[in-house]
């Protein structure tokens, strides 16, 4: 296996007040080595060595589509650490963590780290962290749709405010009805082990069925029980973004192929190219808005049939 | 400074912490790990230190040199066998050779036999290898040959020690001019300021082929040597740099999987003033036809030359084919003064990258200001030890790529 030296950035984002920067100090303590980039206007100060702050500039990507956006700060934010660290000038870090703001969408982050190549040589994007307030489920409510895209883009969810909540259970189903395999974690005052958050995978572990739910967000997985042809694979990848890119929220997940498995990871149009991995359950996990299990697969048998 | 490599530990070695290249681990009897260490010069010889618990390195055993005009700085173990290398400060002197110990009791090194060098024209040995239990392969003077420069002393000779109790020498190559009864003519010396001599260094043999040596031989490039008749090693292809680069090819590491040399060169003067010292990837699929491909990426040399003492490549964490060790073509590690100790994935060769590193803080009582780290050996559980030439002694580190 190849190996890999590029540093991990966690991304923990999360609804206005949702305890995200108690989240971000309470993990510091456990894991100092780690830089952490945060929104200039965050109210509550993060307690840190290495903090950089960021505007959230988003950058309209050369592919001319309106949903897909790079972030020009994290850009510059994170190659100035990598110039640094490589001088000398700083310490060294084990992880970046990038605290958005309680209204971005975290999307951005992940189609930073995958379509700029320079910076793809020194991070790659590494778990999504979202903090959903288990206390009080109407907050969400003022701005629904980037409240579900954090839930939707979660490779993890911190329930926040455990001691306040008095049962889990609405505030879960609504997290599974928008991304059914992901974990969720209770936290009193921020408090979570940091190798959960942090060990957490980009792709998935668990394959399941489409949920049921009144949004427009889909989520589903395809299993793969055979190796497929890995340029197939790109061109299905290719056909979907081309035909829906759009409306895919995060689409990630392991795939074998001709020489092992790659990981897959996409976020609307803008998807990382294949890269090898070790292990992982054959299958992708698709999060859409609107676009169906059945439409996905019927692609997929079409094309493979074709092949 | 820190990529992907954390510190577990590091140990002084009792306040004699100015380490050699001569770095080696034990697999002993007891189950222990015992990594056994040279020292860069007098008084200590060598030390060893149990490296079962890398977060808690213990010294088992440090000795005494004979006397302060001279330095081990090499060493390797084969099994219970311990072959140190003797090197002097001015020619004549003695022990100027190698030395046999038995160490099945590691806090009982007993010496076996010594292999005498010295003559008029010899400083004696630098550099061994012996990972065989058999033959020690070295850069070492030979008190037959006279050099026309004395600093072209040291040749590459094969010692059978199969019989640890008398060792024979079987065999010699030199670089031709460089001896008085040669008839070529004397090499074209680098300019006096980088002039470090045309003698070997490293003289790597590897059981993939024992037929072949590679050898570093400091100002005069890399060689391949055919060493299937050991009387009559015969130089296959050579590889060179200086000029226009400023000599000191230390080390040649075969890859033999991927048709591979990974070529270091050594950085010998403070303040980078001999930079650039880099480490380069040759294509040897064809041995007869050696080409650089690609150098390792260094951090800038602007914003390390002036941090103290040296800045550039050094040694190379080996693949030493022995009981104990890590073997990778995919990863080359290296040490690189205050550089510290830096890993590189390879598994493209045209396109190195770094992926891991460890600088030190500057140890206590440094005479250069800056680390130094001058050696790396890893473990085959993954572990990471380099050791400082100036006082850090040994570091143990853990890497995660």
């Amino acid at each position: 296996m190849k190996p890999d030296g590029r540093t991990p950035v966690v991304v923990v984002t999360g609804f206005l007040g949702s305890g995200k920067t108690t989240l971000v100090n309470e993990l510091l303590k456990e894991e100092r080595d780690s830089l952490v980039i945060v929104n200039e206007f965050g109210d509550v100060p993060v307690d840190h060595a290495l903090v950089e702050n960021s505007t959230e500039a988003a950058v309209a990507l050369p592919n001319g589509c309106l949903c897909c956006h790079v972030r020009g700060d994290l850009e510059e934010a994170l190659m100035g650490a990598a110039m640094r660290r490589r001088r000398g000038e700083i310490a060294g870090f084990d992880r970046v963590i990038v605290e958005t703001s309680g209204l971005a969408d975290p999307g951005p982050v992940a189609q930073t780290l995958y379509s700029d190549h320079a910076l793809t040589r020194d991070f790659k994007l590494g778990p999504i962290v979202t903090v959903v307030d288990a206390a009080d489920p109407e907050a969400r409510k003022a701005s629904l749709g980037i409240a579900r895209s954090q839930i939707a883009a979660a490779d993890v969810v911190v329930l926040s405010k455990a001691d306040r909540a008095k049962d889990f259970a609405p505030v879960e189903a609504e997290i599974r009805a928008l991304n059914p395999a992901v974990e969720c974690i209770p936290a009193r005052f921020g408090k979570v082990e940091a190798k959960r958050l942090l060990d957490a995978k980009p792709g998935t572990d668990q394959v399941f069925s489409a949920a049921a739910h009144d949004s427009a967000i889909r989520s589903f997985s395809m299993r793969f029980e055979q190796p497929v042809l890995k340029a197939l694979l790109q061109h299905f990848l290719a056909t979907l973004v081309e035909l829906r890119g759009k409306d895919l929220l995060r689409v990630k997940g392991v795939v074998p192929v001709e020489e092992g498995l790659v990981l897959v990871q996409g976020v609307r149009h803008v998807f990382d190219r294949l890269r090898p991995v070790a292990k992982g359950e054959a299958a992708l996990v698709f999060i859409t808005n609107g676009v169906e299990q059945r439409e996905v697969e019927a692609l997929w048998h079409a094309m493979k049939g074709l092949s | 400074m820190f990529l992907n490599m954390k510190l577990l530990a590091q140990h002084t070695l009792n306040g004699f912490g100015g380490m050699g290249e001569g770095m080696s681990m034990q697999l002993a009897r007891d189950g222990r790990r015992v990594l056994w260490l040279a020292h860069e010069s007098a008084p200590k010889n060598f030390t060893a230190v149990d490296v079962s618990d890398p977060r808690s390195p213990q010294v088992i055993v440090q000795t005494d040199l004979a006397h302060a005009q001279m330095r081990s700085n090499s060493l390797e173990v084969a099994g219970d066998l311990m072959a140190v290398a003797y090197q002097v400060t001015k020619f004549g002197l003695k022990p100027a050779g190698f030395e046999l110990f038995d160490i099945a009791k590691p806090e009982k090194p007993r010496s076996i036999s010594f292999f005498d060098a010295s003559g008029p024209h010899s400083r004696g040995c630098h550099q061994l290898w012996f990972v065989d239990g058999k033959t020690v392969h070295m850069a070492c003077a030979d008190p037959e040959l006279k050099p026309r420069n004395p600093k072209d002393d040291q040749i590459y000779r094969i010692v059978d020690v199969a019989n640890p109790a008398k060792p024979v020498a079987v065999g010699r190559w030199h670089l031709p001019g460089t001896m008085e009864s040669d008839d070529a003519p004397p090499p074209e010396r680098l300019p006096a300021k980088f002039d470090a001599g045309f003698r070997a260094h490293n003289t790597n043999v590897y059981p993939e082929r024992p037929d072949r040596c590679y050898l570093a031989y400091i100002d005069g490039g890399v060689m391949v040597i055919d060493i299937s008749d050991r009387a009559r090693p015969k130089m296959i292809s050579r590889w060179t740099n200086s000029p226009p680069y400023n000599g000191f090819n230390h080390t040649a590491l075969p890859f033999f999987g991927k048709g591979l040399l990974v070529v270091s060169d050594e950085s010998v003067k403070d303040n980078a003033a001999d930079h650039p010292k880099l480490v380069w990837l040759i294509d040897a699929r064809d041995e007869k036809h050696l080409v650089s491909i690609s150098t390792l990426p260094m951090p800038p040399v602007d914003s390390f030359r002036n941090r103290g003492g040296r800045f550039g490549a050094h040694n190379l964490h080996e693949n030493t084919p022995v009981p104990g060790a890590w073997r990778s073509e995919d990863i080359v590690l290296g040490t690189f003064f205050n550089g510290g100790v830096r890993a590189y994935d390879v598994s493209d060769p045209y396109s190195p990258r770094e992926i891991a590193y460890f600088v030190p803080p500057t140890p206590e009582n440094s005479k250069t200001g800056a680390a130094q780290l001058n050696d790396v050996f890893v473990d085959d559980r993954g572990i990471v030890f380099t050791v400082d030439r100036g006082g850090g002694g040994l570091y143990c580190l853990e890497m995660k790529v």
